[in-house]
């Protein structure tokens, strides 16, 4: 890789208000090595012979191919399915019951997964709907999941997983839902990766968050630990907005909406703390 | 067989649980569709939603009794609708057995085991 100057201080404290005012994402002092290497990556790839001029491409390309392309490198997609499986038993066993309990037969459920990086956590939440919620049928599930990296949902689309993402999905539940490709990858069958919409999207703008619709349940796992205080309150705001009353949300197992907002209220169901709009 | 229902989730329901009686599964999202697949090639059942674009469950089931290929296929109707005047409409449209949602998977595969006559502990062709 070609030498590139080093990014000054300045330089990087006016890169880290940009993407912050972009993505909501911050990236401190802390994190300078990680963020440094990806931008010397991208130069490389648009041939930039500084970072000023990279900036400059960043900042005023029409299209914002390169604010994308910036964003997918940054993010980090590492997750397998299962995780934190206790969230989908509370789903299945205890949230659901309640939402249907509101609902008349046949209406929409709508779960929302975001981030979904490259798609394990909303399978893995159509999988334990249909294989442990007695009232699949009666309703129409409607699953959305969203990222702010197109390159993760394109993979996500796809469905292709090596065998580490998988290797804790009961085999018996592997072979219903997922194709063996051979050099130990499976790829999740058609009809379900077609009953999933996927959609790019940036929690940092409120507007494009509410074009999603409203939903009844939200998962939003590990991703506000990467916000700040001002962009975690912004985003428990949306989340607000869209749920409908009595609608729920989930986070990852080190975060507390107790500590970001006073607007839900807590539920502590058998399996899971869950927050809880109020009706 | 063939999965008439416009929600991705419950045809997708349906598959799983019909497929793991043994059953070889096709799916159509609205009774337009259904109709069209079932007119091209043979089916040994129909599982038909009430509610769907383009054409609903009544009408397709209305359209295939009215076909001379189609009068004899088995039908189950499946809907969310538990009143007996949606039970009476579904066998007066065709329906040869009504079920309502949500339908347990050992009754469905039960229910489809009998009528396409596969008999108790032999596996469907």
């Amino acid at each position: 890789m070609r030498e590139t100057t080093p990014i000054s201080p300045g330089e990087f404290a006016k890169f880290q208000e940009f993407f912050y005012r972009k993505t909501g994402l911050l990236f401190t002092e802390a994190k300078r090595y990680f963020v440094d290497r990806r931008l010397a990556e991208r130069m490389q790839a648009t041939g930039s012979a500084s970072f000023r001029d990279y900036f400059t491409l960043l900042r005023f390309q029409a299209s914002g191919t390169e604010l994308q392309a910036l964003v997918n490198l940054m993010t980090v997609n590492e997750t397998y399915f299962y995780r934190e499986q206790y969230q989908f038993k509370c789903l299945v066993d205890s949230m659901l019951d309640e939402v249907a309990r509101t609902k008349k037969p046949g209406r929409p459920i709508r779960i929302w997964s975001v981030p979904c990086a490259t798609g394990e956590e909303p399978y893995t939440l159509a999988i334990h709907l249909l294989e442990h919620w007695a009232q699949v049928d009666a309703f129409e599930i409607e699953i959305l999941a969203s990222d702010i990296d197109t390159a993760a949902l394109d993979a996500a689309r796809a469905g292709i997983y090596a065998a580490r993402a998988v290797q804790y999905v009961p085999m018996t539940v592997r072979r219903r839902y997922f194709t063996e490709l051979g050099d130990d990858r499976w790829q999740i069958i058609p009809e379900l990766r077609r009953s999933i919409e996927f959609t790019r999207v940036n929690l940092h703008d409120r507007a494009e968050v509410a074009r999603n619709g409203r939903f009844d349940v939200i998962f939003c796992r590990n991703l506000l630990i990467y916000f700040d205080e001002h962009s975690r309150r912004q985003a428990a705001e949306s989340f607000f907005d869209v749920l409908y009353p009595g609608g729920f949300i989930g986070l990852g197992h080190s975060e507390s909406m107790s500590r970001i907002s006073s607007l839900f209220n807590v539920r502590r169901f058998p399996d899971a703390i869950v927050y809880q709009k109020p009706r | 067989m063939l999965i008439v229902d416009d929600a991705a989730t419950v045809r997708l329901y349906y598959r799983q649980v019909l497929e793991t009686a043994g059953f070889a599964v096709e799916e159509a999202v609205n009774g337009m569709e259904a109709l069209e697949k079932a007119l091209s090639r043979p089916f040994d059942l129909l599982v038909v939603d009430v509610n769907m674009p383009r054409m609903d469950g009544y009408t397709l089931l209305r359209k295939v009794r009215e076909a001379p290929d189609l009068r004899a296929v088995p039908a189950v109707m499946i809907s969310t609708e538990a009143q007996a005047g949606d039970a009476r409409r579904a066998y007066e449209a065709g329906a040869n057995l009504y079920l309502v949602k949500p339908v347990r998977p050992e009754v469905l595969a039960l229910d489809v085991r009998l009528m396409t006559g596969v008999p108790p502990g032999e596996c469907p062709k």
